[in-house]
């Protein structure tokens, strides 16, 4: 039997299988799926690791995720509070950053890896390991040193520190978001994550200017990307593009795989690539919420028919909304299945 | 040309260059040596900062590639200038009309509505700002209370943006009360950006695909309300 790693694989060296790898990123459906509220499902490791195996079991992608929610990244710098909803994912409402001062008491964590609140998240990385044989992708979200602030003061905040403030207090706090970046990207992987999700909203030219990309964004993607190593690294800016920038991360970094926003175009995407990496070719999913299943088919198509000529290529979501009905996650996996598969993308 | 004219167009050009490359320092340098050289606080509002918000608008629908930090800079260096020279002002200006603007209910993200507000205030509009996570009710409530033209409601997630308690909530308390012919919506935020049809669905009677362009898209309502 093929299996999804073995799918992304073969996508990576150019060839395709029986179809191209399908990532589905079913996140908050888990508790959905468990019938449970979102602040006990994400109480256990064991919870998340059996509803991403169930799920892919039901729909058949070919990844898994570890991800519990973002806003546990700034919960390991001490945020007090998340706010949890049942109609999306939860959020960081208490900023552990509210004033410049607290930047330099800010603590990394000691040893992310034994960090009481990893271990949920390290357990369910082990079952999902031990449960999918390796047979499965396990993708692991991590915010860049860029990002990272964001959630620990704030978008607004970190934006006025960024382009505004003392550029002593932002490289701190930078450094500091930088040595966390490390330890959890290492507890990760050491527990069995395979992709690493390297998520930079700053690493795109439609969130910062170019001038500031290449004097500050891409120094500290260098060095991100230098300290972990770039193999299973997945370059993403979030839902902003990324086409030019891909050339330069490539050069730069070695990361070969460039997860595209949907507002990129998958065929320009591909020609800079021109073989040296693999693209993905992501999906607006914000429109499965209210798009008819026939309306879904074609955009899939659409998407394959683009991205498949010449191998290398991988379908996405993004982080799927808890609003895509599930004949509409159904009718997108089932046209991403046939319009990607080995003998349609011949033909 | 006359110097006076002169000046205020290399000003507006150095101005918006210095804006466009997210220079702060640079900008209100610029701006410093424009009073210096005579240029009144009037000018200086309605002749170079707030031309370059226009000419944002404008480069931003030319191309495509206008960045988030691009947004944030210009409106906060036109909000700061715009405040100062208020200050001077021979006679205080009248506002062009009254917006209260927070983020739905659910969502604390505030960066957006900092950018729509910044541009506003440029555009000598009165704005409360409601803060973040912010009930329809307090919405609609703060809305009466300052006689305002226009709700704005920014939302990054999709289910504030789609939820009961976000646009929709307003539009039927709006409806309830019998003031929509009063009072008009306005959202905005990555949902609506990736579903161009969304605004509709939710009751919004207009969306702006990012902070700068709000605050026109806002200015042009409140003109056609008071029409």
């Amino acid at each position: 039997m093929i299996t999804g790693m073995d799918r992304l694989k073969a996508a990576l060296s150019g060839e395709t299988l029986d179809r191209v790898p399908v990532f589905c990123n079913l996140i908050d459906q888990g508790a959905r799926e468990l019938g449970l509220p979102m602040r006990e499902y994400f109480s256990k490791g064991e919870y998340v690791a059996e509803a991403q195996l169930k799920m892919r079991e039901k729909y058949g992608h070919d990844n898994l995720w570890s991800l519990f929610y973002v806003g546990r990244e700034a919960e390991l710098f001490g945020s007090r509070c998340i706010r949890y909803s049942e109609y999306g994912s939860p959020n960081v409402e208490d900023f552990v950053i509210k004033g410049l001062d607290d930047i330099a008491r800010l603590e990394v964590p000691r040893d992310v890896a034994t960090h009481p609140l990893l271990e949920e998240p390290m357990k369910c990385l082990r079952i999902l390991k031990k449960e999918s044989g390796g047979n499965y992708p396990i993708c692991a979200y991590f915010s860049s040193t860029m990002t990272l602030p964001s959630i620990l003061m704030g978008m607004e905040r970190w934006f006025e520190l960024l382009f505004i403030g003392p550029t002593n207090v932002r490289d701190e706090l930078l450094r500091k978001c930088h040595e966390f970046f490390i330890q959890e990207v290492k507890a990760y992987r050491e527990n069995g994550a395979d992709i690493i999700l390297y998520s930079n909203p700053f690493g795109s030219l439609q969130t910062v200017p170019p001038r500031f990309f290449k004097e500050e964004s891409l120094k500290w993607i260098e060095r991100d990307i230098a300290a972990i190593g770039p193999s299973g690294v997945v370059y993403y800016c979030g839902t902003s593009r990324m086409d030019n920038v891909i050339v330069t991360v490539l050069e730069r970094t070695n990361i070969q795989v460039f997860y595209l926003s949907p507002m990129d175009d998958i065929a320009i995407a591909k020609r800079i690539l021109a073989g040296r990496g693999l693209t993905c070719g992501t999906i607006n999913d914000l429109r499965l919420i209210d798009s008819a299943p026939g309306e879904i088919r074609e955009e899939v198509r659409r998407i394959m028919r683009e991205g498949t000529p010449g191998g290398h290529f991988l379908f996405g979501t993004g982080v799927m909304p808890l609003g895509i009905p599930e004949t509409n996650i159904r009718a997108m996996l089932q046209a991403a299945f046939e319009y990607g598969s080995c003998s349609r993308s011949s033909s | 040309m006359p110097e006076k004219q002169e000046t205020l167009l290399r000003t507006r050009r150095l101005y918006q260059e210095a804006v466009f490359d997210t220079d702060r320092e640079r900008a209100l340098q610029v701006i410093r040596e424009a009073v210096d050289q005579g240029v009144t606080p009037e000018e200086i509002v309605f002749d170079i900062v707030t031309p370059a918000i226009e000419h944002m608008v404008q480069s931003i629908s030319d191309d495509y590639d206008a960045n988030l930090a691009q947004h944030f800079m210009a409106a906060e260096i036109a909000s700061e200038v715009t405040a100062e020279m208020i200050g001077r002002f021979r006679a205080r200006p009248a506002a062009a009309g009254r917006v209260v603007f927070g983020t739905a209910e659910g969502d604390l993200h505030s960066l957006g509505k900092r950018i729509v507000i910044g541009c506003l205030k440029t555009l000598m509009l009165d704005v409360t700002d409601l803060g973040v996570n912010v009930p329809p009710e307090q919405f609609v409530d703060a809305a009466v209370a300052r006689d305002a033209h226009v709700i704005g409601i920014s939302a990054m997630m999709s289910h504030t943006a789609r939820g009961e308690n976000g646009c929709m909530g307003v539009r039927r308390l709006l409806r309830e009360r019998r003031l929509e012919d009063r009072i008009r919506i306005v959202v905005g935020g990555a949902p609506y950006r990736f579903d161009s049809d969304l605004y509709r669905r939710v009751g919004a009677d207009a969306w702006a695909p990012d902070g700068i362009t709000a605050g026109n898209v806002i200015v042009r309502l409140v003109k056609e309300m008071k029409q």
